[in-house]
């Protein structure tokens, strides 16, 4: 079973690796943003998922990654993966500056602050206009490199999917899901919930701000209605329940399945898969709260590496 | 011997009502303690306060000659003072086995080879792979049990132990209490059923009003005036 799974892993990963050889520029840049999406997902299921403390702000992330790298780029001239790893760094920092004050305290605070945190950011982005540009927007220069960024988005996809595996076959991992389960508890047998919060705050941080600054390059405009979009931090939550909070797989599954699904449907159907959304949402909380992944699991008593 | 937990003078206050008002106990290493009192005397209130779930407004508390009253429940229950809950407090969605993994920092393979002794010890060894949200009551109660002993505490507070326990498992329970007492630890019960009270405390302490009512042998107390009103009255 184990092997067999490995086995279909490696025959994936391969076949994405050769994939931009012989694909359309449009294919690539589908592609790439399903991994876009799976290192979204994957990332706000670690603070999410594993502890529970629920992030209505993660875009805020990405949107950090994005202004970040393109002011990097198109202010100073770095080089692209410099300047989206900058994105990464500066994304954690931003977590350390809101986890530090909103972590240390038990319950709904953290979600308010995290709702506040993309709404304060993207006012921020508007009114400094010498450095981002404003409302304007923030033009890079142009740079061909769907290919490089292909790899580079796929690159952070598995990172932080192989992250989540390390993550969650740890004991530290356990400890965030003890948290999850019953804070007090947790604290009265010895966890430090504030320090296992934190942790995994940052390390949720870092893929979102990376791909942010690769969508950047990528699309080589930003501006902050494009950035720090609600609707992505609603789609990574819907992704991650969909296909399985607190597990490893689940969040890659609900990427590719949601993904996949407004790719081929709901863009044909601008307005529907908002309300489409709302339904799922409603669907999965009602009918199956752990997500595909969790109900399979349960149901045939797997492993939580699978 | 110096005692192994000092209480002094604390006072607990939610709002206008002081839950703890002034109490002092003073706890000998290697013996069993209860803490017995009517409804809302205090007792899980004092629990909370001394474990750091909550904070005391006034006095102090001292473990080992230590100060721990403004310390976090985590440097508490490192510093080798652990408790189990009123209320189940398990980890539903972990398994037997993790809900006693996750306690300790020692090594990986020490740390499971101790969890699987413990489990063994109550006889959960074929449970430990399932959800421990999936066990009856009273597995979970003992799952609760031996988790605090994952890191070999020297002081055990136990909030209602018996409550809703079979008598063949409280038994078993007793015992485990008994000999822990043996091994040279403290432990400290809250308890209603006062068979187990009497049976297995040397010293109890009763709480009522959130004051210290009374101190003594089970003996003692038991004929003790002023407990008897405080449980049933004039």
């Amino acid at each position: 079973m184990k092997r067999a799974l490995l086995a279909g892993l490696a025959v994936v990963l391969v076949a994405l690796a050769l994939y931009p050889m012989q694909a359309t520029g449009y294919g690539v840049r589908t592609m790439l943003q399903l991994f876009m999406w799976v290192a979204l997902a994957q990332s706000w299921n670690l603070i999410s998922g594993l502890t529970g403390y629920v992030s209505f702000g993660h875009v805020a992330f990405f949107g950090m990654g994005a202004y970040t790298a393109g002011i990097l780029i198109g202010k100073l001239g770095w080089a692209w993966p410099a300047a989206c790893l900058a994105g990464g760094v500066m994304a954690m920092v931003l977590a350390l500056v809101i986890g530090w004050p909103c972590l240390r305290l038990k319950g709904p605070y953290f979600a308010i602050a995290m709702l506040g945190l993309n709404e304060v950011l993207r006012v921020i982005v508007s009114y400094y206009e010498g450095l981002t540009g404003g409302g304007n927007g923030l033009s890079l220069p142009t740079l061909h490199a769907s290919v490089p960024i292909y790899y580079a988005m796929g690159l952070v996809a598995l990172a932080v999917t192989a992250l989540t595996y390390l993550i969650i076959t740890s004991r530290f991992g356990l400890r965030l899901m003890t948290i999850r389960e019953d804070e007090v508890a947790a604290e009265a047998m010895g966890i430090d919930a504030f320090r296992h919060k934190l942790y995994a705050f940052l390390l949720s941080a870092v893929g979102p701000g990376v791909v942010g600054g690769l969508a950047a390059r990528d699309q080589g405009y930003i501006e902050p209605l494009s950035v720090f979009p609600l609707i992505m931090t609603i789609t990574m939550i819907v992704m991650v329940l969909f296909g399985g909070k607190g597990t490893i797989w689940g969040p890659v599954l609900g990427a590719v399945v949601l993904f996949v699904f407004q790719e081929l449907v709901w863009a044909r159907f601008i307005y529907l898969h908002q309300l489409f959304f709302g339904a799922i949402i409603v669907a999965v909380v009602l009918l199956m709260p752990r997500g595909i992944l969790g109900v399979l699991q349960q149901k045939y008593n797997l492993p939580r590496t699978i | 011997m110096p005692p192994i937990l000092e209480i002094d003078r604390v006072v607990k206050r939610f709002g206008g009502v002081a839950a703890v008002n002034g109490v002092s106990l003073a706890l000998e290493p290697g013996r069993i303690y209860g803490l017995i009192g009517p409804n809302g005397s205090g007792k899980t209130t004092l629990f909370n306060c001394i474990t750091g779930v909550d904070q005391c407004d006034e006095g102090e508390i001292r473990f080992k000659g230590r100060s721990i009253e403004r310390l976090p429940p985590h440097r508490i229950f490192h510093l080798g003072l652990g408790r189990t809950f009123q209320v189940i407090r398990v980890f539903p969605e972990l398994t037997a086995l993790e809900n006693l993994l996750v306690v300790t920092t020692s090594d990986y393979a020490v740390a499971r080879r101790r969890a699987h002794e413990l489990l063994a010890l109550v006889k959960l060894e074929r449970l430990a792979g399932e959800f421990a949200g999936n066990l009856s009551y009273g597995q979970q109660k003992l799952v609760e049990f031996i988790r605090v002993l994952m890191t070999d505490p020297e002081m055990i507070l136990l909030d209602e132990p018996a409550a809703g326990v079979n008598r063949t498992l409280l038994n078993e329970l007793l015992d485990a209490v008994r000999r822990l007492r043996d091994q040279g630890k403290t432990v400290l019960l809250v308890e209603h059923d006062m068979k187990v009270v009497m049976g297995l405390c040397e010293t109890v302490f009763v709480l009522d009003h959130g004051e210290k009512l009374a101190e003594g042998a089970p003996g003692v107390i038991q004929a003790d005036e002023r407990v008897i009103e405080a449980y049933f009255g004039r």
